[in-house]
């Protein structure tokens, strides 16, 4: 494991060249941004659009930070042919592997962190002096929930790295992003189907297709009055479904990428 | 190439099936409970036919997109921030789609709901600001998808509550709102739930409930200072709502108490309402008419004696002690499409039928007034409201055309024995030159005082010149009484849309609900009408238990399309 750390913090380092960081500067700068441009709205109408916007934000720039770094780790590695490099020196597939990995969800982590941190800030120097003021504390369940969402999304683009191109890769990334976040609808639609074997279908899909949809836990934030009924459970058991699931796709990619001709 | 993987480790390899088990399981326990999946950009609460009449309405490519990405807040926000921009530069239709998708989109955004009915219920009017009602059940609609979507919080009954309260006056219809808010949202904001509750209830005639409601709030404001962990700035707001709540139990006591004794004293007055209705060009109606307006004299209503919190009932006291002509009490005038009842609407939908016809106004009386041989009124250039010193003596301006009926001499001449100053004269010239400080009690002077005070009167010429002289006070010769009277021109000729007159005959409805009558017109006709009456026009069968003063008259659509000037009903 050693190995594929060392592995990790080159990919850091790498994506840190790559001036990655950018991106939260971007961000930063707009949700900053977020705070003065809503004010002709009653004081609880513009928080709630500062927060909606805000994950909302957050949420956007994980997911492009997500795929368009995930889909290339392995195959610039190929295209360059550093990988030969780094496999003929004793380092195990696995390890590149997840090395690579590691090394993605460190960057998606120290971005989405500094995001976080930034809007956190920017919502509690919001709320100086406002009546009834939820603690803007809360808002990192929203920010770990996008976390894990991302680490999922990784374990996605990582798994199909292993065997399609960065383009097909991008598109098999971002149609299951869209499926899986409408995993209520997969749901409904099953309960509500009179044929069986599309009902068993649409189950097939909601249970088998990551359901991204779990993670949106913005409304409860915005709007103090939707209660989630046993929130620790709720944020535990998606945190577990995010780890099992990027766990699978993870001993799939290795198997795959062992098998794989390089 | 997944076979040969597999069986090269399957160690690995095995390792995925106790991971897809846990992937289901932590799913399967996901998809148990409601509350915790996204809700559904359709929520259960809308209907097909809500969707069917979305009047081709729908989200933008981009948008639907990103709604179906998860990021659904955002573009919900987004939406909001639209329909700012077109509420701002007047563009309500736009709003209507937009608050359908944002709904959609957020079904938990409550403001959302609130704007929205607001929009609806309020923002639609003709050229003359007056309302298009046609889309009040379209906002009720709104609102009670607002409430199916977030039953358990009190914010959009509280909306509900308050919409019915203030523009569709169905005071039943808010007392259900406001109960409901109380019954499902244990953490309802008592000053925004229970205070209009009471209000309510007063207003739909239930004395008694109303008072059990003020009860029941300041035991809800004690039970909420006792919550452990509560700011200073709750614990103020509660403290100062149980304050409001005893101080608005204890009025409605002694409104229950003194409210028929009034009517009993002083006997029912005779309304005597006269109405003319005339078409002065086409879709163009004049509505003038005179009635007499009682209620009760400022500052001469005796509450009676509260405890030192100022909020408690300690002596009851007379009641109304003298009444006459007041303005304020409004006439509605409603022309709408013959037998027009308000549909209930299942689901939202903002479509509303363009063939009904549908206006209402609110004119307000004013101008009666009333003088005795040998009591004061102020000579003034023109009518008007009488200064409130003036107005507590129950001294009237009046304009030169009632000055010369009166045919008055100032207050000094009279002093000097111009003319006979009656009893009631005395009394009101001693209230304007003394008046009494504004924490006394009785705040008006007793007939057994008068005397000693009309001498004093009569040597303080000083006084005489600042409080009376000064201010163009008169002693009639003559008595005069003038009723209040009420005239509107309405003018629907402009707004070709919301007045559609489609249909072949239609009503012009005005009337009188004492229920909505200001609170010192109450004192003196009650609740419910009990203390007025009127020859032709009282009608206690529309509503049972309710004497209001109601005219029916029929119109058909030429007496409103017609051209040139018309009477279309004297009465």
């Amino acid at each position: 494991m050693n190995t594929a750390m060392v592995i990790a913090r080159n990919t850091i380092s790498e994506a840190l060249r790559k001036k990655i960081l950018n991106a939260f500067l971007m961000v930063g700068v707009v949700l900053i941004a977020l705070t003065f441009i809503f004010q002709q709205f009653a004081p609880r109408q513009e928080l709630t659009l500062v927060k909606g916007m805000g994950l909302g934000i957050i949420s956007l720039a994980g997911l492009f930070i997500t795929v368009i770094l995930c889909i290339n780790l392995v195959p610039t590695e190929v295209e360059r042919r550093t990988i030969y490099t780094i496999l003929a020196k004793p380092v195990r597939r696995y390890e590149f592997l997840l090395g690579k990995f590691f090394g993605a969800l460190g960057t998606l982590g120290i971005n989405i962190g500094l995001m976080g941190l930034a809007f956190v800030v920017a919502v509690a120097v919001k709320q100086i002096g406002a009546e009834n003021a939820v603690s803007p504390l809360i808002l990192f369940k929203g920010i770990l929930m996008i976390a894990m969402q991302m680490l999922l999304l990784a374990a996605l683009a990582m798994f199909f790295s292993t065997f399609v191109t960065p383009l097909v890769n991008f598109f098999l990334t971002m149609v299951l992003f869209v499926i899986g976040n409408l995993s209520s609808y997969t749901l409904d639609l099953a309960k509500n189907s009179q044929v069986a074997i599309v009902k068993y279908v649409l189950l097939g899909v909601h249970y088998v297709v990551p359901n991204f949809g779990n993670f949106q836990y913005t409304n409860p934030l915005l709007q103090p009055d939707v209660v989630v009924k046993n929130e620790t459970l709720f944020l535990t058991q998606n945190c577990a479904y995010a780890v099992a699931y990027a766990t699978a796709l993870m001993v799939l990619a290795i198997l795959v990428f062992d098998r794989r001709e390089v | 190439m997944l076979r040969e993987a597999f069986a090269k480790n399957p160690k690995l390899a095995g390792t995925l099936v106790p991971l897809t088990a846990a992937i289901i399981a932590f799913q399967a326990i996901n998809d148990r409970d409601d509350m915790r999946r996204q809700p559904a950009i359709e929520p259960k609460s809308v209907k097909t036919a809500a969707t069917a009449s979305f009047g081709g309405a729908g989200l933008p490519f981009e948008y639907s997109l990103a709604a179906l990405s998860g990021f659904r807040q955002v573009i919900a926000g987004l939406l909001w921030v639209r329909s700012d921009a077109f509420f701002h530069s007047g563009n309500y239709d736009a709003i209507l789609p937009m608050i359908r998708l944002i709904t959609w989109l957020d079904p938990n955004w409550l403001d959302v709901y609130a704007t929205g009915a607001w929009h609806l219920m309020y923002n639609f009017t003709d050229t003359d600001q007056r309302s298009d009602r046609r889309y009040l059940p379209v906002g009720l609609a709104l609102l009670d998808e607002g409430i199916a979507n977030n039953s358990k919080v009190f914010d959009v009954y509280k909306e509900k509550g308050w919409n019915m309260f203030d523009k569709v006056r169905d005071y039943n219809g808010a007392v259900k709102a406001y109960q409901g808010a109380l019954a499902n949202d244990p953490d309802a904001e008592i000053n925004q739930v229970a205070h209009p509750l009471a209000h309510s209830f007063e207003r739909a005639g239930m004395v008694d409930e109303s008072i059990a409601a003020w009860d029941d709030a300041v035991k809800r404001h004690e039970a909420w200072m006792k919550r452990p962990g509560i700011t200073d700035e709750v614990k103020m707001r509660n403290a100062m709502g149980v304050k409001n709540a005893t101080k608005n139990r204890s009025i409605m006591q002694i409104r229950k108490a003194l409210r028929p004794t009034n009517i009993a004293a002083l006997g029912v007055v005779d309304t005597d309402f006269h109405v003319t209705v005339t078409r002065t060009k086409s879709k163009v109606i004049k509505v003038e008419g005179s009635w007499n307006l009682i209620g009760s004299i400022k500052d001469t209503f005796d509450a009676g004696i509260f405890e030192a919190d100022g909020n408690t009932i300690k002596t009851l006291g007379k009641g109304l002690t003298l009444d006459g002509p007041v303005n304020g009490c409004r006439v509605d005038v409603r022309l709408q499409d013959d037998g027009y009842k308000m549909p209930e609407f299942g689901s939202f939908s903002f479509e509303v039928d363009p063939k009904i016809t549908l206006m209402q106004d609110i004119v307000t009386t004013s101008g009666g007034r009333q003088v005795d041989a040998g009591g004061a009124y102020v000579a003034t250039p023109r009518a008007g409201n009488a200064e409130a010193v003036a107005e507590s003596a129950k001294v009237y301006n009046l304009a030169p055309k009632d000055q010369a009926v009166a045919n008055g001499v100032p207050v000094a001449q009279a002093l000097t024995g111009a003319v006979p100053i009656s009893a009631r004269g005395q009394w009101q010239l001693v209230t304007m030159a003394y008046p009494k400080a504004f924490n006394a009690y009785p705040r008006y002077y007793t007939q057994a005082e008068i005397p000693a005070m009309f001498a004093k009167l009569r040597g303080d010429a000083k006084t005489v010149a600042e409080k009376l002289t000064k201010r163009n006070v008169h002693i009639a010769r003559k008595g005069l009484y003038a009723p209040g009277s009420f005239r509107r021109e309405i003018d629907m000729s402009k707004d070709p849309k919301m007045y559609g007159f489609k249909n072949d005959s239609f009503e012009l409805i005005l009337s009188v609900n004492p229920r909505t009558a200001p609170d010192f017109v109450q004192d003196r006709i009650g609740w419910n009408g009990e203390g007025w009456n009127d020859r032709k026009y009282l009608d206690d069968k529309t509503v049972p238990g309710l004497r209001m003063i109601r005219v029916r008259v029929p119109l058909t659509k030429d007496d409103i399309l017609g051209s040139g000037e018309k009477v279309l009903f004297k009465g």
